[in-house]
């Protein structure tokens, strides 16, 4: 089943196109890598299927249903909007774990905020709090964290908030997770930490968007690759087709520029 | 004799504390609320007008909302407190032909009022530098930005801004001395008193050491919150 289905999605900035016609479909269970030079619109790619950005062209179809049509007329209000967000999770680059929480209340804010606005929330207050508390030592633990429950953000590692942020991603179940550039803030000797965890996730059959200059994982990792250069999907396939066998020489470029980089 | 100068003082100071008190119960709600009318991003031109050129782009950038909060922050900040004191108390009074508020309650409108504008100045500072990327988690994880704002940016907030306050209220105490212009029977009003009718010095040092306490009271209040927000280190 196609899970999520993006078509002629474009975004514009003061009249520069930083996302232009792209499409793409995933099944459930897959993972897309999308990888590009900086500045070739991946970023605002994920933005947009996240709502942080509107799309000006498209549509976002999830699971057959049409959750953003940049034509219709109605337009899309806060809550609508809010609540097709949640098909989706986003990992930032940067993590914006919240600082004045500790990991565990990290992850379980928003689902409690969640809850709070459901009618039956009073009645079984107890049950759900220890219910959600419970989902979140479970994600926490399978992510490796369960020794660092109450532990302040500044008091973690990079790659541990990372793996925070990823656990608070989970936690509200979203249907695809996306990440920015998971590994790019860290040091290298973090990065292998949080790469093992969205390897166990896509082990999981988690569907997953993963904005990447990790090549080797990309490759290892992923279904389906997405090469974009200037805002448009310039080529997509499977990893052998995008990274070993493209006779384009845009990526060719740009995968010699990755590797002299890597060899440095 | 110095207990009768410390009961006339005390009286004084409990009406300093009434304005005291109530400048900061309207004016901090007050200030956020003028925090966010200058952060207003309502442009109704953005789109409207097509035109090219200068005066055009300006016009689609123009944002009528905060503009009219900044001149008025403007206008409050850039007149004397005292000023203001005597507009909203006789002015008031004048237009409309007879005394509005009675005198305490003048004073803590206008106190309120013109705390609010650089309040809001401290607030706004403080929402700005709170990072976009707390605000982009908190919308991802389907929060609504009255969540947000309560959930995750007010603490760090108030954090951020709490040194900028404490000066804002320690100078709030020794301001409402000002509203003796307008005939409010503060503690300056009573040490002066002293001076004039017995021509005694002293009682008006006695009022410095009611602020001196005060203000060393706030001193410690404030180290007290500060320590305790110490454990939000901001990434």
């Amino acid at each position: 089943m196609k899970i999520l289905e993006v078509v002629g999605l474009g975004k514009k900035f003061d009249g520069f196109e930083a996302v232009k016609d792209v499409s793409f479909s995933l099944e459930s269970g897959e993972v897309l890598a999308v990888i590009g030079a900086s500045g070739s619109g991946k970023t605002t790619l994920l933005r947009c299927l996240n709502f942080l950005e509107t799309p000006e062209s498209g549509k976002i179809i999830v699971k057959g249903k049409t959750i953003f049509d940049a034509e219709s007329q109605t337009g899309y209000s806060d809550s609508q909007i809010r609540k097709n967000r949640l098909h989706f999770g986003l990992v930032f680059q940067s993590f914006n774990l919240f600082p004045q929480y500790t990991a565990l209340k990290n992850v379980t804010l928003a689902c409690e905020l969640l809850a709070r606005s459901e009618p039956g929330f009073k009645m079984d207050k107890v049950e759900i709090l220890a219910g959600i508390e419970g989902n979140a030592r479970e994600i926490l633990d399978s992510v490796g964290l369960s020794d660092r429950l109450n532990h302040y953000p500044h008091q973690l590692s990079g790659g541990q908030q990372q793996r925070v942020a990823i656990a608070r991603a989970l936690a509200l179940h979203p249907d695809i997770l996306c990440f920015d550039e998971p590994t790019s803030a860290l040091d290298p000797e973090l990065t292998g930490e949080v790469l093992k965890v969205i390897r166990s996730l896509a082990a999981k059959q988690t569907t997953m968007i993963i904005v990447t200059h990790e090549m080797s994982f990309a490759s290892g990792i992923s279904d389906k690759v997405i090469f974009m250069d200037e805002g448009a999907a310039l080529a997509q396939g499977s990893p052998k087709e995008i990274l070993c066998d493209s006779s384009n020489a845009r990526i060719q470029a740009f995968l010699r520029k990755i590797d002299v980089a890597d060899g440095e | 004799m110095l207990l009768d100068v410390t009961k006339n003082l005390l009286e004084g100071f409990a009406v300093s504390c009434q304005i005291f008190g109530g400048t900061l119960v309207f004016g901090i709600p007050l200030g956020l609320l003028v925090a966010f009318g200058s952060m207003n991003r309502w442009a109704p031109f953005k789109r409207t007008v097509k035109a090219e050129g200068r005066f055009a782009s300006v016009l689609r950038s123009f944002k009528p909302i905060a503009f009219i909060v900044r001149v008025f922050i403007w206008i409050i900040r850039g007149t004397p407190l005292l000023l203001q004191l005597i507009v909203i108390f006789f002015g008031a009074a004048i237009l409309i032909g007879h005394a509005v508020f009675d005198r305490v309650t003048a004073a803590i409108v206008t106190f309120s009022i013109n705390y609010a504008c650089y309040f809001a100045v401290i607030f706004r500072g403080g929402i700005e530098a709170v990072p976009k990327g707390q605000f982009e988690a908190g919308l991802v994880l389907g929060m609504t930005r009255a969540q947000i704002f309560t959930k995750v940016t007010l603490l760090q907030l108030i954090k951020r801004i709490m040194p900028a306050m404490s000066n804002e209220i320690i100078t709030l105490v020794k301001d409402t001395a000002l509203a003796r212009i307008i005939g409010v029977t503060e503690i300056i009003y009573y040490g002066y008193r002293y001076v004039t009718a017995q021509a005694l010095i002293w009682p008006l040092f006695y009022t410095g050491v009611f602020f001196l306490a005060f203000v060393g009271a706030l001193t410690l209040l404030f180290a007290y919150i500060e320590r305790k927000l110490d454990y939000i280190k901001i990434l």
